[in-house]
């Protein structure tokens, strides 16, 4: 963390590339356009593709796109400067194009779920990303705060029959108070004993649920019931024209608008002063207590936060797959939300939601070779880890002219 | 009465000992390289499964049975050759990230870990089937508070002889010391024309070798192994490191007997504690954080500001 030190503090140069005559917007505009329909399209045939060799063949153009731009760093620029001068032709875009993706995958419930999953771990990486990203925090318990939200929706909505948006908010509120009481003893420690107060309390949560009789055990809970919206039930497709989509398509609104307002929180946190404050801890903890920053508030806020936006992923997730076992919420799970953060780029909300896409996707791609999977998966992250330490796209320098 | 509360005291002083194998690994490698070496447990436990393979080809080449003989030159081949993975991997992966921040190494390691056990699964015949593993030592001494199983008895002093050779090798040869002054402070230490590498590889050597000592028992204790017993072997191996403090031998070996009598304790006498066994340890583990955060016998570092 020493060379970000540096970084972080100095007012970006792309930002005096923001006021800029006419000419310059087109040209702005025209790349948004171009990055936007170009990575729709990618992950359009991603999702698609059969055969291993198209899925191997999609992957090197990204590799070659990547390797492209950390080899001309002035093209990275351009482009963020393109986003950061265009962001309304941005969000629009993003908004409609995740709106209408659904109908062009063609109908593919298999493509449907992938996106569904992809978003609600984008939604967890999110959230890990305040801890991880923003302030150095080890946490291995997302995996834990995503399954306390899944099983109190769970347990609401088959014991009292509580509405899904109603779990929605008891939910997160539920996972934000178990991620206050992780926060506070996780508060006196640091670094590896951090780590492994997060380890442990992932751990005892996992058993806790796997030994409870009314959590269902091993056997974990069957029988959520769909949710409904204004009298449309989610087993329902979507029809719209005369062409309809299939039941999974309603959850995939849902974990898109969450993972909006993931993205949201997540943008406007890292503006403020509490991004800030975290920025300030991950750089030197006893510089930010000397500035007057409260160290252990900010830390706790850091684990109430990643376990809310994980206790509405949770939700969404149980709803959607209606049964849930201790096994969706192992320590496995965490590491490889981890995993997503680091791969993607720490303390960059684009470079996470990436991370998280294809470190869900890409197994899931690889079936062919489907024994092998998990092992493949591990040396992916170990040479990511290795050949692109920052993560594939690293962490911005802060801009602070608004 | 007093046989039940003797075969508890056995059990936990064989877990014990079993567990602090383990954890010295961790102490060891967190202390020389300020990495915490997450497939630790993983790599202990490739140990059991390179002993029944060099079991079945020793065997096989004598034409005779597996003997006692065997058996040990077959434990000993697996520990040397665990010995020599812990420095593959360092060269491999781990040394890569020697000036990293510290969560690289971290998931690195983990990442690992995974590739080990899937690695296991994939190439070793029936990998993915729990193997049954021998008994080092069969039979039990008669005492007049019970049976002694020979197993006990071998794990324990095998496992005191291997501290006491480790600790007289730290503190009492030219390596042990090149080693301590790498993990006091390795910049003066190159100033001293230590070179870091032969350090590390050193560490990785006895850090590993003990902790395949440590899996070979735990397999020979429980008499089964499978490829994913790595994860809950290291997982209370790093427990025990921290919570004696990491980077302290001594306090390796401490929390490897609280740990170890966490879970005697709740699996004799707690109804229904074997399933609950973890989250009581884990509990323990959270709890000593919270009141000693740099571990039993841990040292709060000074910071200069």
């Amino acid at each position: 963390m020493q060379t970000s030190t540096t970084n972080s503090t100095t007012i970006s140069s792309t930002a005096a590339a923001a006021r800029v005559a006419a000419p310059e917007r087109m040209t702005s505009s025209a790349i948004v356009l171009g990055v936007c329909m170009g990575s729709a399209v990618l992950l359009r045939f991603f999702l698609l593709a059969e055969s291993w060799v198209t899925v191997l063949v999609l992957l090197a153009c990204f590799a070659v796109a990547l390797i492209a731009v950390q080899k001309r760093p002035a093209v990275e620029d351009r482009i963020v400067a393109a986003f950061s001068q265009c962001k309304p032709l941005a969000v629009c875009l993003g908004i409609v194009l995740a709106l209408v993706f659904p109908w062009v995958l063609g109908g593919d419930s298999y493509a449907m779920h992938l996106m569904i999953i992809a978003c609600l771990y984008a939604v967890l990486a999110l959230a890990l990303n305040f801890q991880l990203g923003s302030a150095n925090i080890p946490n291995f318990a997302t995996g834990a705060s995503y399954g306390i939200g899944a099983y109190a929706s769970a347990l609401l909505a088959i014991h009292f029959g509580v509405s899904f948006w109603i779990c929605l908010v008891v939910a997160a509120i539920v996972a934000t108070i178990f991620g206050f009481l992780l926060g506070l003893p996780s508060m006196r420690t640091r670094d590896s004993y951090q780590a492994l107060v997060t380890i442990a309390f992932g751990i005892v949560v996992h058993q806790l649920l796997m030994n409870f009789e009314w959590t269902g055990g091993a056997n974990g809970l069957v029988g959520i019931p769909s949710p409904t919206f204004f009298g449309h039930s989610f087993n329902d497709p979507i029809t719209l024209f005369g062409h309809s989509l299939p039941g999974q398509a309603n959850f995939y609104y849902v974990a898109v608008a969450l993972l909006g307002i993931a993205i949201v929180s997540a943008q406007r946190l890292h503006s403020s002063r509490v991004g800030l404050a975290w920025n300030a801890l991950r750089d030197d903890e006893i510089a930010a207590r000397a500035c007057g920053i409260n160290v252990t508030w900010f830390k706790v806020k850091a684990f109430a936060v990643d376990a809310f936006l994980a206790g509405f992923a949770g939700t969404v997730y149980a709803f959607y797959v209606s049964f849930i076992s201790p096994d969706n919420f192992t320590f496995l799970v965490s590491v490889t939300i981890m995993t997503m953060v680091i791969a993607g780029g720490m303390d960059n909300t684009l470079g996470v939601i990436v991370g998280a896409f294809l470190l869900t996707m890409l197994p899931e791609k690889l079936r062919a070779f489907s024994d092998y999977r998990i092992l493949f998966y591990g040396l992916v992250v170990i040479a990511f880890l290795i050949i692109r330490p920052r993560g594939i796209f690293p962490q911005r320098v802060r801009n602070h002219e608004h | 009465m007093y046989d039940a509360l003797f075969q508890q005291l056995i059990n936990w002083l064989t877990l014990g000992c079993i567990y602090s194998l383990l954890a010295l690994g961790f102490s060891l490698l967190f202390g020389v390289l300020q990495v915490i070496h997450f497939s630790h447990g993983d790599v202990a436990m490739v140990a059991p499964f390179i002993a029944l393979a060099a079991v079945q080809a020793l065997a096989a080449a004598m034409g005779g049975s597996a003997t006692w003989v065997v058996l040990a030159l077959a434990c000993l081949i697996a520990i040397a050759a665990v010995g020599g993975l812990g420095i593959a991997l360092d060269r491999l992966v781990i040394s890569r990230f020697r000036d990293a921040p510290a969560m690289m190494p971290l998931v690195a390691t983990v990442a690992l870990g995974i590739v080990i056990r899937e690695l296991i699964r994939h190439l070793y015949p029936q990998g993915s089937n729990p193997h049954a593993f021998p008994a080092i030592a069969q039979g039990s001494i008669d005492t007049p508070f019970g049976a002694l199983p020979m197993i006990s008895v071998v794990s324990v002093l095998v496992s005191v002889a291997l501290v006491a050779l480790m600790l007289y090798v730290l503190h009492h040869t030219s390596m042990g010391m090149r080693i301590r002054a790498v993990s006091q402070d390795r910049e003066t230490a190159r100033l001293f024309s230590i070179a870091p590498g032969p350090v590390f590889r050193n560490t990785f050597f006895i850090a590993s070798a003990v902790g395949a000592v440590g899996g070979i028992f735990l397999a020979s204790y429980a008499g089964v192994v499978r490829f994913d017993f790595g994860v809950q072997a290291g997982l209370i191996g790093f427990s025990a490191a921290v919570v004696g403090g990491l980077g302290r031998l001594g306090g390796a070996i401490v929390g490897s007997l609280l740990i170890a009598a966490i879970e005697t304790i709740v699996q004799g006498y707690v109804p229904n504690g074997t399933s609950y066994r973890l989250v009581f340890v884990f509990a323990l583990v959270i709890l000593v954080l919270i009141f000693r955060p740099a571990g039993l016998f841990g040292v709060q570092k000074m910071e200069k500001v």
